[in-house]
């Protein structure tokens, strides 16, 4: 498996810096150990190489880790050295490895190498010594550099390379070598300008601290010529070190200057190095890179203080990838200057490690700039350099990807569903919306966009997939979660592209419109269409109690449809701090201070006004029970109509009872939809739960009247005699009812009886609300009751002689006295719609001839409801 | 209060089963001619109310009268319910209240 042939003098070559640009010796892997710095906790891996005839300690590029770790790289083998640098630290001369190749994994040793002697590094020195290795070694003499031609050494490898699987514990016992050596790339401790004055066409040694690395600029690395061992004597002298453009990497000057002085730090022009040789260890440097994202500039607050920063990301013509992030000032000297798509030069950052939880790029480091860093937009295009980095994965893989992983897709959408308003577990509400994405792979996978992106790309391809177009889309920076199987979603920094103008686009169309369409693809994502915390969860009240909802550790989120029966009036309101904390007000209740001021503990101030907030407790019903929950400031405004300071002020300042119970009372009877958290608290040694509503919203006939219409549905697919639910009911005290038109009775319905009563008496309600300010009480007299439970006109439930009942609680009486108010005249027709659908979703049976005259009924009774449906009596 | 014939709620579709009987439909007005309103009903095809005043025209009205034709009321009350109506609804209504919840209305 030798086939490889060793570059004869590479060692020698490299040591003594006469290896020239472009050239990529080929050496073996003598010895591969692990090392563990003291600096930092990466790994490094320490290597000899060796030519056949010399060997040379070596350092590997971190990135390079992930072949070791393989075990692709290994004792013996064979590599080509794409790029490297050799660097004298503490006098030892170590190579430095940014990128190689392995040509062969596992090989047979090549020769018998000796340590190349370090000794010499010290003076001026005269480049023979290749030649004399060549002698005795049967290496075969460096081949043609044309073998190396045409490989761009500096390739995406590095992307992949990084992101390699997992960690097998390295073959080689960690050594721990001196600290000095480990983690540079570049330089270090320097003393070799001094030392490093071989004579050779493109020196290739490190340089002294402050010298700027150069590169070729556009396109990373040339391939490096090894001159040939019979011109290594030829010495060329070096054109004037710093203005050489093609002058590779690293590259010291020519020894003609090697014994100058320092060389002067800021008139140096900028050479351009590849984004993934950045290092906090490198002195000076630039990059040329193209913005590919850019984030908001975030205000933020922290103990230390308040601050802005801001994030952007850049990309190189290598492929290197690196996030630069600036604070406060700085943040607002650049936030203008960056633009999305720009190609900037960059340089006196600093670098420090990436903060992997923010930052999901592909690089050890970040860049932070300081007031001093430059920023430099480059004027002309630089098609190198890519818009846009993209490590596509196909779906199959994605399935195997960890939990949290970032990952970039690309595929075709072939379903997307509208999007949702979801509330999350804090309370706060976002929109959702899922789509399917398929590709070559033949696997599907259920991708979530949140938050913006729904009202952005997701309409856009919401728009598109209903007009049959089934357009491509790629995603950068999507979060793969475990959640129904495997599923991508979005996060703050992704990225999406609909229809991008890639190679991988055009194919990924090209094979849906073959076959891709009528391949049926198997999807990681288990479907879930009901995710019961992000839907709207609808209970009625006695689910609460009976599938003990808010029992575990987190609150339940339910809507519940109920009817405010009753407003505790005594302390609906405290008294809250108005000071600001952060963004939002403090809130905290405040103290009297006695002299008309206020104190409140957490701000530690007083002031002279407080603000009033509601903490109402009420009492809602439905037909199935009743619970007290509590209204903040929000839910109390929207149920009540005014604010809380106006009602306190019109109780406690002007004394306006009648006011005061009139706005109450207005609010009672009124159906509402309430949003509950639902939630177990302990109140001294007793567990009860509680219910805070978050969100109080009138009732929309229309939309309910669907809702219903989709239970009625449901209901009629399960068993059609199912009472579900409907067994518990509450009494108000004080309260008696009357039950509208029973006819039929029989056991097994009575409750279901009640049921109607309770949506005879709700209708009732309802009927009322229709435009109108007349005030209607329902009293016995004035309607013909029946008797709930045999349904004859003579009585009443309370005396009926047929009383078969479970409970006698007579838990549907109400007397509900309504007060409605002028109101949605354009709904009252979808109103009665929606009582209808309310009958009927309950399962009132037998209400035969009476139900639907048992509206006309109650209808008959309301002078409103007359007037404005000009129904001329029925009787 | 008579209870002896309550009136159906009907669509274009219902109505043709219960000729001579009484029932109630909401229609979409699209014309009206001399005492006759063509409209919409809730599923889409057209009823003509015989008998009715004039309602302007996209309002909804509800009709209840006796079912003459196989497309036509003879209208004894119309009552305007307006501009804003879900039709959609009010047809989901009308299958269930002639479907499985028949006895629950007739």
């Amino acid at each position: 498996m030798a086939a490889v042939d060793l570059t004869r003098g590479a060692i020698a070559a490299i040591s003594e810096g006469r290896v020239k640009d472009g050239v990529k010796p080929v050496v073996q892997v003598w010895e591969v150990k692990l090392v563990n710095t003291q600096q930092s906790t990466t790994e490094r891996y320490r290597m000899l190489l060796s030519d056949g005839a010399h060997m040379q300690q070596a350092m590997l590029a971190t990135q390079m880790n992930g072949l070791v770790k393989l075990g692709t790289l290994q004792k013996h083998s064979i590599v080509r050295l794409d790029e490297f640098i050799c660097n004298v630290i503490q006098n030892r001369r170590i190579i430095i490895i940014i990128n190689l190749e392995v040509l062969v994994s596992n090989s047979n040793a090549i020769g018998e190498p000796k340590l190349y002697d370090n000794g010499s590094a010290s003076q001026n020195r005269v480049p023979s010594p290749a030649q004399s290795t060549s002698a005795d070694q049967p290496v075969i003499a460096a081949e043609n550099p044309q073998n190396y031609g045409g490989i761009h050494s500096s390739t995406p490898n590095i992307v992949q390379n990084v992101t390699r699987g997992p960690s097998l514990s390295p073959a080689t016992e960690a050594v721990t070598t001196n600290s000095s050596f480990a983690g540079y790339y570049g330089n270090g401790v320097m003393s070799s300008r001094n030392t490093n004055s071989v004579p050779s066409e493109h020196p290739k040694s490190e340089q002294g601290v402050g010298r700027i690395s150069e590169s070729h600029p556009n396109s990373g690395y040339q391939n490096q010529r090894l001159s040939s061992p019979a011109s290594v004597g030829a010495f060329r002298p070096p054109a004037s070190s710093y203005g050489h453009p093609v002058q590779p990497a690293y590259q010291q000057p020519p020894p003609m200057y090697t014994n100058r002085g320092p060389i002067a730090k800021n008139e140096a022009p900028a050479r351009i190095i590849p984004i993934a040789a950045l290092n906090p260890y490198q002195g000076r440097w630039t990059i040329k890179a193209r913005v590919t994202t850019k984030g908001e500039l975030r205000r933020y607050s922290n103990p230390r203080g308040e601050g802005k920063v801001f994030s952007f990301d850049l990309l190189d013509s290598d492929g290197g990838e690196i996030r630069v992030t600036c604070f406060n000032m700085v943040a607002d000297q650049f936030y203008d200057q960056i633009e999305v798509g720009k190609v900037y030069l960059i340089s006196k950052g600093s670098l420090k490690p990436a903060r992997k939880s923010f930052n999901h790029l592909n690089n050890e480091y970040e860049i932070f700039l300081e007031s001093q860093s430059v920023i430099q937009p480059c004027s002309e295009e630089d098609n190198t350099i890519p818009r846009q980095q993209f490590n596509f994965r196909p779906v199959n893989e994605v399935e195997g990807l960890e939990n949290n992983s970032m990952v970039d897709v690309i595929g075709i959408v072939v379903s997307i569903n509208p999007s949702a308003s979801i509330t999350r577990k804090n309370g706060t509400e976002t929109n959702k919306q899922t789509l399917q994405l398929k590709d070559m792979s033949g696997r599907s996978v259920e991708v979530t966009f949140w938050g913006n992106f729904c009202s952005t790309e997701g309409q856009q391809l919401q728009r598109m997939c209903d007009s049959g177009v089934y357009p491509v889309l790629a995603i950068k920076a999507g979060r793969v979660s475990d959640f129904s199987g495997k599923s991508i979603g979005t996060i703050g920094s992704s990225q999406l592209f609909i229809n991008p103008d890639f190679p991988e686009a055009h194919r990924l169309k090209d094979w849906y419109n073959r076959e891709g369409k009528n391949m049926s693809a198997l999807s990681i994502s288990r479907d879930t269409t009901t995710m019961s915390r992000n839907d709207v969860v609808r209970k009625t009240l006695s689910q609460i109690k009976d599938e003990g909802l808010g029992r575990s550790e987190k609150p339940d989120w339910i809507t519940v449809k109920a009817t405010i029966t009753f407003v505790k009036v005594d302390n609906f309101c405290y008294t809250a701090c108005p000071l600001m904390v952060g963004d939002r007000p403090c809130n905290k209740k405040v103290n009297n201070n006695g002299d008309g001021t206020w104190h409140c503990d957490r701000c530690d101030q007083s002031f002279p006004e407080c603000d009033y907030r509601y903490l109402l407790q009420f009492q809602i019903q439905d037909h199935t029970g009743m619970t007290w929950v509590t209204a903040f400031q929000e839910g109390g405004e929207e149920i009540l109509g005014v604010t809380a300071k106006e009602l306190y002020l019109l109780k406690y300042q002007e004394q306006d009872d009648l006011k005061f119970a009139e706005i109450i009372r207005r609010v009672l009877f009124h159906q509402h939809l309430f949003k509950l958290k639902v939630k177990e608290e302990t109140f001294s040694d007793e567990q009860r739960v509680k219910s805070t509503i978050v969100k109080a919203e009138k009732v929309n006939p229309s939309s309910e009247s669907r809702y219903l219409l989709g239970l009625i549905e449901k209901l009629l697919t399960e068993d059609p005699i199912v009472v579900s639910g409907m067994q518990t009911f509450a009494s108000t005290s004080g309260m008696s009812t009357v039950a509208y038109g029973m006819v039929e009775s029989n056991n097994s319905v009575h409750s279901v009886t009640n049921n109607f009563g309770i949506n005879n008496s709700q209708l009732g309600k309802h009927e009322n609300e229709y435009g109108g300010n007349s005030r209607h009480v329902f009293s016995r007299n004035e309607v013909q009751a029946f008797c709930s439970s045999c349904g004859s006109t003579s009585h009443t439930f309370h005396n009926c002689p047929r009383v078969n009942v479970r409970d006698k609680v007579l838990p549907h009486q109400h007397m509900e006295v309504v007060v409605h108010q002028e109101d949605t005249t354009g709904n009252m027709s979808s109103l009665l719609l929606y009582q209808l659908l309310c009958l009927v979703a309950h399962q009132c049976r037998p209400i035969r001839n009476v139900g639907y005259s048992g509206l006309m009924m109650l209808s008959a009774h309301m002078t409103v409801y007359k007037a404005h449906l000009d129904i001329h009596s029925t009787s | 209060m008579d209870t002896s014939s309550p009136a159906v709620f009907v669509n274009a579709e219902i109505l043709k089963m219960y000729l001579g009987r009484r029932v109630r439909a909401v229609i979409q007005v699209m014309r009206n001619d001399a005492g006759v309103i063509v409209g919409q009903s809730t599923d889409g095809n057209q009823i003509t109310v015989k008998g009715a005043q004039a309602f302007p025209p996209a309002h909804f009205v509800e009709v209840i009268g006796i079912a003459d034709g196989s497309q036509s009321i003879r209208a004894e009350i119309c009552t305007d319910f307006g501009e804003s109506f879900d039709m959609t609804a009010y047809n989901g209504l009308c299958q269930l209240a002639n479907g499985k919840f028949k006895n629950l209305f007739l």
